[in-house]
């Protein structure tokens, strides 16, 4: 009897793992944990507790857990190691998945320090120089790379008229001749539309920072105000396996007005990158003509 | 600003974040475990390795090329291993070496450091992750599973069983089950729950303690130590400690830490896959508490002083 209600605690566990780690599957919310690559693991995985869940509860409970003589789970049978079982890897769980809101807050970012040079970022650090970059919003063809059969065309929706080169927002803008400003990203309100590791990355690079230069560009992130009242801090979280590695990549903003968003909101920010020198360094500085707020995009995280 | 400060979202989307990324990787050495108990005869395992205690610990050392399981997985598919005849000496050698001696982590090793003598990187990190494994493993060689092995974890029925002795335990020689397909699958399934019960017990607490780490504590307060060779290495393997990183992908957040020399680095990346906060919890589902503790320090110990005194002038030499 007790090994029977152990073996049904110990299934009924499994199955509920399996449960958790499917329905944050489907339901997106992984998408806000885990890097893609390691998605697809928490469905095969939930499948896989749910199967050998109802196989190990259904199976006829040996005594003792032995093959060729090996005994190693002499206390497989106790409802007390089921019970802790439940306690340990289950109810954390249930409670983590109906508390946690999916987020970090003000606190955890600021503990773990801001992201601001572009070079001490995972990949992002590798790339510059290399002449590559990982999740970036800017195609290579936009900084001058040479196409090949592995790089896809631009699609057309996202290819903007040969007109559209300058600056819509402001067409006294020039392109910078080579055509490259057509392979920015374009909001649908003809604005470019980067994220906030571009404008890093542009830092580095004075190909791109010619492409941007004087364009009006879009950008989104959480706001983080400091003890600068003319500045604020534009936040992405960016990952390499889980939101358990992230590091907050910031990126400074000067407002025109006064900013109308609670702390680490989701805004999008408008306006103009400017670039100045400080020492042997180039550092980017967004200045906004409008900042308002937005839902929080699909990939909250950037990779 | 205060060097702790605790708050329930941040430490249960930390926790979550761990547990979705982990609880498959354990889940996957349980299942090797339980396939390997079910379906592999003892024969097999102890026919793999040479009977020289020395090499066959050497050739432990190069099992993860063939069997590539993550830390997180290796407790189950040792304890197995042990329970079907292989050494304890040759045990601890695969259990370290594995994490990192296998074609995985070489890769990903490699694409963190693309930029940064990537081969040269990942020579390094195999090299040395492979030697303090053997390193550690002829280590135990010269003492009894009993002084080591928790009690329970495996079934040792004989006292003269020594660390090298190679060879199926003295009474597997009765079956419990059938033969048939069916049964031994059944069977598999069971010692996969089983093993899996046990270990993320473990995996869930250092889980736990990690996440508290990566939130409530000022990560600023460890920047000042990037400067002295010593401290740096220190600071590194600590960080590697309380991180819990998956060796497939410690090296990504390896090459982040730009303001810390790069054998401060290799210390994080070969420490971490051998012991963090996870492992130690880990390892004592198989091991007494006081080896695991000595274990921690010994590695800790070697790979700091190697790091720091030999590493050092081995990149200084490629001028890196």
């Amino acid at each position: 009897m007790r090994a029977k209600a152990s073996s049904l605690l110990n299934g009924l566990t499994l199955v509920g793992i399996g449960i958790v780690l499917l329905d944050f599957f489907f339901t997106g919310r992984v998408d806000q944990y885990l890097h893609p690559q390691f998605r697809p693991f928490t469905l095969v995985a939930g499948i896989i507790f749910c199967v050998i869940g109802l196989v190990y509860a259904a199976a006829k409970p040996s005594a003792r857990c032995c093959v060729e003589g090996e005994c190693v789970h002499e206390n497989a049978t106790n409802p007390f190691r089921s019970v802790i079982a439940i306690l340990v890897l289950f109810a954390p769980l249930v409670v983590g998945v109906a508390l946690s809101k999916d987020s970090y807050d003000q606190q955890a970012v600021l503990n773990r320090g801001f992201v601001q040079d572009i070079t001490k970022l995972p990949v992002r650090a590798n790339a510059v120089g290399s002449g590559t970059q990982a999740s970036q919003a800017i195609p290579s063809e936009a900084l001058g790379a040479e196409k090949d059969a592995a790089v896809s065309e631009p699609l057309p929706q996202d290819t903007p008229p040969a007109s559209a080169n300058n600056d819509s927002a402001n067409p006294a803008v020039p392109d910078s001749g080579d055509g490259s400003a057509q392979y920015l990203p374009k909001a649908p309100d003809g604005n470019v539309a980067l994220e906030v590791t571009d404008l890093l990355y542009a830092e580095q690079e004075e190909g791109l920072r010619k492409i941007v230069g004087g364009k009006t560009i879009e950008v989104i992130g959480q706001y983080l105000p400091g003890t600068d009242t003319k500045r604020f801090k534009l936040v992405r979280m960016f990952i390499v396996c889980c939101a358990a590695d992230a590091r907050p990549v910031a990126l400074p903003v000067e407002p025109a007005g006064q900013v109308n968003a609670s702390e680490m909101g989701w805004i999008r920010v408008t306006g103009k990158a400017t670039f100045t020198q400080s020492g042997d360094r180039t550092q980017v500085v967004m200045k906004a003509d409008k900042v308002e707020s937005v839902d929080p995009p699909a990939e909250a995280m950037l990779y | 600003m205060s060097w702790f400060t605790f708050s329930w979202q941040n430490f249960l989307y930390s926790f979550l974040a761990l547990a979705f990324e982990g609880l498959p990787f354990v889940l996957v050495g349980s299942l090797v475990s339980g396939a390997i108990a079910a379906f592999v005869p003892s024969r097999i395992i102890t026919g793999l390795l040479p009977k020289n205690g020395f090499l066959a610990t050497l050739v432990s050392g190069l099992l993860g090329l063939c069997f590539p399981v993550c830390e997180c997985g290796i407790v189950p598919v040792v304890r197995r291993l042990i329970n079907k005849g292989l050494p304890v000496s040759c045990g601890v050698t695969f259990m370290l070496a594995s994490p990192i001696v296998n074609p995985i982590v070489a890769f990903s090793t490699f694409a963190a450091f693309r930029s940064q003598a990537p081969w040269f990187n990942m020579g390094i990190r195999l090299g040395f992750g492979y030697l303090m494994a053997v390193l550690a493993g002829l280590s135990v060689g010269h003492l009894s599973p009993k002084e080591i092995l928790r009690e329970g974890a495996v079934k040792i029925t004989s006292r003269k069983r020594l660390a090298f002795q190679i060879g199926p335990l003295p009474d597997a020689t009765s079956n419990d089950l059938e033969s048939s397909f069916a049964q031994k699958l059944v069977a598999a399934i069971r010692m996969t729950c089983d093993d899996f019960i046990d270990t993320a017990i473990y995996f869930m607490i250092g889980a736990a303690v990690a996440a508290t780490f990566n939130t409530a504590v000022d990560q600023q307060i460890i920047l000042p130590l990037a400067l002295d060779p010593t401290l740096s290495t220190i600071a590194m393997m600590a960080i590697a400690m309380v991180l819990t990183l998956c060796s497939t992908s410690d090296a990504f957040i390896a090459a982040t830490f730009v303001s810390f020399p790069l054998f401060a680095r290799m210390a994080f990346m070969v420490f971490g896959p051998m012991f963090d906060l996870k492992l130690f919890f880990l390892y004592s589902v198989l091991f007494k508490k006081r080896f695991v503790v000595c274990l921690g320090i010994g590695l800790f110990i070697a790979i700091g002083i190697i790091s720091s005194r030999f590493l050092i002038l081995l990149y200084a030499s490629q001028g890196l």
